[in-house]
């Protein structure tokens, strides 16, 4: 069809066109008043800081909830979707963020999983399978079982099931975020590939870089709005930084190094095995000195959360020793371990870090239930937990009307910055730190970086793990590189780039000098 | 009434209700003399809530509910809040006046009944959140839902409903009556909080039913063979049943912890087992002696061994409560303390909540498990003791059975909260002693188990429907408050903005609104 993406929009009607979406959930107004036309063969990418919206907006046109306000138009028809299966119809597909897959079934059988009806589940779907992946270069075979592959090729086998489907316009949610950036780059061919065949790509994403090296068009949302629409030729990363987030991003960085030669956390030879007798952290060791950051990077899955819960306790080691201050707490549990003076940012926060039900001030007490002031021997102290849990709200600047309030009636940010309130109190020794910004807003994620700073100065030692390589660099003194729960490489925050990371977590290892860097982990 | 222009002065909390209290009971007594008592009292008592809501925005440090949120003025508070505070405070002046109305005379009862109402009407203005009050609410509708089931029941079957109610409300409220449902509520109560310390943890103990009955009939022969010196002696009964239930309950933990058994089956299977060793042991040739023609049992226990009932004449009736009432209370005091003052609750309530967030805080969900499993049936070793030590004396064959299944429904009821259980227990009670005269006007009995049915059913769903619809109504009055999370949340801080690279903030986490979107599907 047209090679020229940007002129096919003068004659053929738009393959999709929203109107004055306005979208409310309990809380918050999610959207309001998306203007968005996206021509059909062109790539065009939504972008917007986390919580801006983008993710809501994309449900309402993959009609997984239906628009408070405004009109859908889909090839100049309008139409209103009930559910998912509606926008199939009409040939809008989404691949999601998190993969929609069985591992134990075959490429095929998860292609052909809930669309039987239109090739059948065997010969005839096989063949539609090869014709479409050699249509638009995705290289998937069938017939492999899903848990041989890769994510990359996961991610294909995603967007073979859009196609499967008859999708015309493909909607992909963020999805780099759970690639390393070689793996970008080949999505990214794909992408052109199917653009050269005719179809329309919606493209969500927050990183400028990749946005720009692949859209034709750029749409920005900002607080729920479309704010402008860009063209990538002739806009710079920081101009659509800049209609983000209204003002300039902030970027974390250290400054002054604060390492002393105090070693506050020793892990030495730590082995961790899965139930099956598979080693999944292997042999690490690690010291972490007061005052000092140190950054842990790979690919999820790579042992870095079985790391983290060896070190508070929670799984048991197969091998190696974990020393505080040079006392072996090793096989201590968990409860002892934040006793001695452990915080502990877990990463997944619903299941780890609040009791969604209960109100702010008892989450106060959550993991603190031995210290002052929550608890007096063996009787709660109430009053002495809802002082501090107000002291928390207004130090740590969480937006909440009381501590009264439940835990779940607060945006991620204002939970986040609320644990890392707790954890913060009591003038902790060591803190574990998983994730600390996930699905946290920037202004919350410049609060927290912040607050890391502030304790840090103050002579924390701190265990960082992280997705976020840019968050890894600017906040770490020293970065290990983690595969296969091997520490594989030791990197320089203050010279190593996002590409060598993400090639030294992918186990090609880090390009030029740095892997040899010594010990010493200080920067100037 | 909010019409009327108010001083522009600020009124002292305790002045407000005592002008509250005053205008109750001075409109009660002025119009009972011209009209029933019980009409006079809920016109003073709404007169009371009148002049409490007129009062209301003049009393220093304003409302603001559990939620802590301004509710005032919210359509929610109008509309639901309000009215059931003024039913709930109506409602408690009422049951004060009947109650009083016993051994007093009636104009005092209904004055003093007017006071508590009054007194109410202020104390729930202030201090009831919308959160209790739509509980509150979803426990009225559910019993209309039930009383509304029932007598279509009764009028497909050719019965009059509202004669069939009237008879069995008379019945149920004559004195001995509410003797038996004091009596029987007690037990009841004391299986219900056994089975809530489980549900607190999401645990389910079914094995209630096996634990006392187990308990009773050791604590029983106990009683019966070890003759000790009063107090001693009850002591003795006591703490043994406690160790009985304790222990059987145990073993359901311990197989939980160490195996992984579920606490449901094992409960069940050790209810069997229960039955089959109490079955062994009360022989003649073993614990059991020969109580009557047609009966064995324990021995009885010496009179010095029982405890001694309450006399009832307070309520008109020669029957005596039984005297370990006062054990249900202290358990049930002891039950609220524990689950919200004690660390113990709260890493009790925090498991139960999050298994994963407790294992992450330091709880040791193992010991958790078993500890409120241990508890439950100490607990549950209690439930005969009542019916044992204040009335039959021996366990013998007919001794009361069940009474661990119809705890669960009870807890359900109650929601596993202390005060909600006791209205639980006694409605249940009421319901099984009213039902009791029914065959004499050949209604079927079975009409209070429809009842008892439909109603913790309709409980349990409009409950959690209510429930639901009150979080995300909270949710959303605090999105209103802060004037939208997500807007205020992004704005930037400029004094960590430098430099120009843009990419990579966290990608991996959908943004909240999508999680929002997630939750409402």
């Amino acid at each position: 069809m047209s090679s020229t993406p940007s002129g096919a929009g003068a004659q053929d009607p738009p393959a999709v066109e929203l109107r004055g979406i306005t979208k409310r959930f309990p809380g918050v107004v999610a959207n309001h008043d998306i203007d968005i036309t996206v021509a059909p063969g062109t790539v065009h990418a939504i972008v917007g800081e986390n919580g801006a919206g983008k993710s809501t907006l994309m449900k309402t046109l993959y009609g997984m909830h239906r628009p408070d306000e405004g009109h859908i138009r889909v090839r100049g028809r309008e139409v209103r979707f009930g559910s998912p299966s509606d926008a199939i119809r009409h040939g809008i597909g989404m691949v999601h963020q998190h993969f929609m897959l069985a591992d134990n079934l075959t490429v095929l059988e998860n292609v052909v999983l809930g669309a039987e009806r239109r090739f059948g589940i065997g010969g005839r779907a096989r063949a539609r399978i090869r014709e479409l992946s050699a249509q638009y270069g995705l290289g998937v075979d069938p017939d492999r079982l899903m848990e041989d592959l890769g994510v990359g090729e996961r991610q294909r086998v995603e967007i073979l099931k859009v196609l499967y489907r008859g999708a015309q316009t493909i909607i992909l949610d963020e999805p780099t975020a759970v690639l390393v950036p070689q793996e970008v780059d080949e999505l990214f061919d794909n992408l052109r590939e199917l653009k050269r065949e005719g179809l329309t790509v919606i493209f969500i994403s927050h990183k400028l870089d990749e946005v720009l090296s692949v859209a034709d068009e750029i749409t920005v949302i900002r607080r729920g709005t479309t704010v402008a629409t860009a063209d990538p030729g002739t806009t710079t990363a920081r101009e659509l930084a800049t209609l983000m987030v209204g003002g300039e991003l902030p970027v974390p960085e250290l400054r002054e190094s604060t390492v002393t030669d105090h070693v506050v956390l020793s892990l030495d030879g730590v082995t961790v095995r899965s139930s099956d007798g598979r080693a999944v952290v292997d042999g690490v060791s690690v010291d972490i000195r007061r005052g000092e950051i140190v950054g842990i990077a790979g690919v999820e899955g790579n042992g870095q959360s079985e790391l983290i819960e060896a070190v508070m306790g929670m799984r048991p080691l197969a091998s190696g020793r974990v020393l505080l201050e040079g006392q072996d707490v090793t096989g201590w549990p968990t409860l002892r371990i934040r006793e001695a003076g452990v915080g502990y940012i877990p990463e997944d926060r619903h299941r780890h870090g609040v009791l969604l039900e209960s109100p702010l001030w008892e989450n106060r007490i959550l993991g603190h239930q031995t210290k002052e002031p929550s608890v007096r021997g063996p009787w709660i102290d109430r009053a002495g937990a809802r002082a501090d849990s107000e002291r928390i709200v207004a130090e740590y600047d969480v937006r909440t009307p009381g501590i009264d309030v439940i835990a779940d009636a607060l945006s991620g940010g204002n939970q986040q910055k609320f644990i890392i309130g707790r954890e913060m109190s009591g003038s902790p020794r060591f803190l574990v730190a998983a994730h600390p910004t996930r699905g946290v807003d920037v202004g919350a994620q410049a609060a927290i970086w912040e607050q890391l700073r502030d304790a840090r100065a103050a002579g924390l030692a701190v265990l960082l793990v992280s997705a976020d390589l840019d968050e890894l660099i600017g906040m770490s003194d020293t970065l290990h590189v983690i595969l296969r729960g091997r520490l594989v490489a030791q990197a320089d925050p203050t010279t190593v780039t996002p590409e060598q990371l993400g090639s030294a977590m992918t186990g090609a290892g880090l390009d030029g000098d740095q892997s040899t860097e010594g010990e010493g982990g200080a920067h100037e | 009434m909010s019409r009327i222009p108010r001083p522009n002065t600020t009124l002292p909390g305790p002045a407000a209700l005592g002008a509250a209290i005053v205008l109750g009971v001075a409109v009660t007594l002025a119009l009972d003399t011209a009209l029933l008592w019980w009409v006079a009292l809920i016109i003073g008592v709404a007169a009371a809530f009148a002049a409490v809501v007129w009062t209301g925005p003049l009393v220093p440090d304003g409302r603001s509910g559990s939620s802590g949120t301004r509710e005032e003025g919210t359509g929610l508070h109008e509309t639901l809040v309000v009215p059931t505070a003024l039913v709930l405070s109506a409602a408690s002046g009422l049951l004060a006046a009947w109650f009083l109305d016993l051994s007093l005379i009636e104009p005092v009862a209904a004055a003093l009944g007017a006071l508590v109402g009054s007194a109410m009407a202020f104390v729930l203005f202030h201090r009831l959140s919308a959160m209790l009050a739509l509980s509150f609410a979803a426990v009225l509708a559910a019993g209309v839902i039930a009383v509304a089931v029932t007598a279509a029941v009764l009028y497909l079957s050719g019965i009059p409903p509202l004669a069939t109610f009237e008879r069995m409300l008379e019945y149920g409220s004559r004195p001995d009556s509410l003797v038996r449902i004091i009596n029987d509520g007690t037990t009841y109560y004391l299986a219900a909080v056994a089975v809530a310390i489980g549900f607190k943890m999401k645990l389910f103990n079914i094995g209630v039913d096996g634990q006392y009955r187990l308990a009773a009939l050791l604590a029983a022969a106990v009683g019966g063979y070890l003759v000790l010196p009063p107090v001693l002696s009850q002591i003795v009964i006591v703490v043994t049943a406690v160790a009985v239930g304790g222990v059987w309950a145990g073993i359901a933990g311990y197989l939980k912890v160490a195996r992984g058994v579920s606490e449901v089956i094992s409960t069940i299977m050790l209810n069997a087992v229960a039955t089959g060793i109490t079955a062994y042991l009360l022989s003649t040739n073993r614990l059991a002696v020969e109580i009557s023609t047609n009966n064995i049992g324990t021995p009885p226990i010496p009179e010095s061994s029982w405890v001694p009932g309450i006399p009832a004449t307070f309520l008109g009736s020669d029957h005596e409560i039984f005297g370990l009432v006062l054990l249900a209370v202290a358990v049930g005091v002891g039950y609220w303390v524990m689950l919200n003052r004690t660390r113990f609750g709260f890493e009790l309530r925090a498991t139960g909540q999050s298994q994963t967030a407790a294992e992450a805080s330091g709880v040791n969900v193992k010991k958790m498990v078993f500890l409120s499993m241990l508890f439950s049936g100490m607990v549950a070793g209690l439930v005969g003791l009542p019916q044992l030590l204040g009335s039959s004396h021996y366990y013998a064959l007919d001794f009361p059975t069940g009474i661990g299944f119809i705890g669960i429904a009870i807890a359900l009821l109650g929601r596993n909260h202390p005060v909600g259980i006791v209205f639980a227990a006694l409605f249940w009670s009421f319901l099984n002693q009213a039902s009791g005269i029914l065959p004499f006007d050949g209604v079927p009995q079975e009409i209070a188990v429809i009842s008892q049915a439909t109603i913790v059913l309709t409980v349990v769903v409009v409950y959690e429907v209510v429930h639901r619809w009150g979080r995300r109504y909270q949710q959303q009055q605090i999105g209103k408050q802060l004037g939208g999370t997500a807007e205020q949340d992004t704005e930037p801080v400029p004094s960590a903005a430098e430099g120009g690279t843009t990419d990579g903030e966290d990608g991996a986490a959908p943004d909240s609104g999508g999680e929002r979107g997630g939750k409402t599907q």
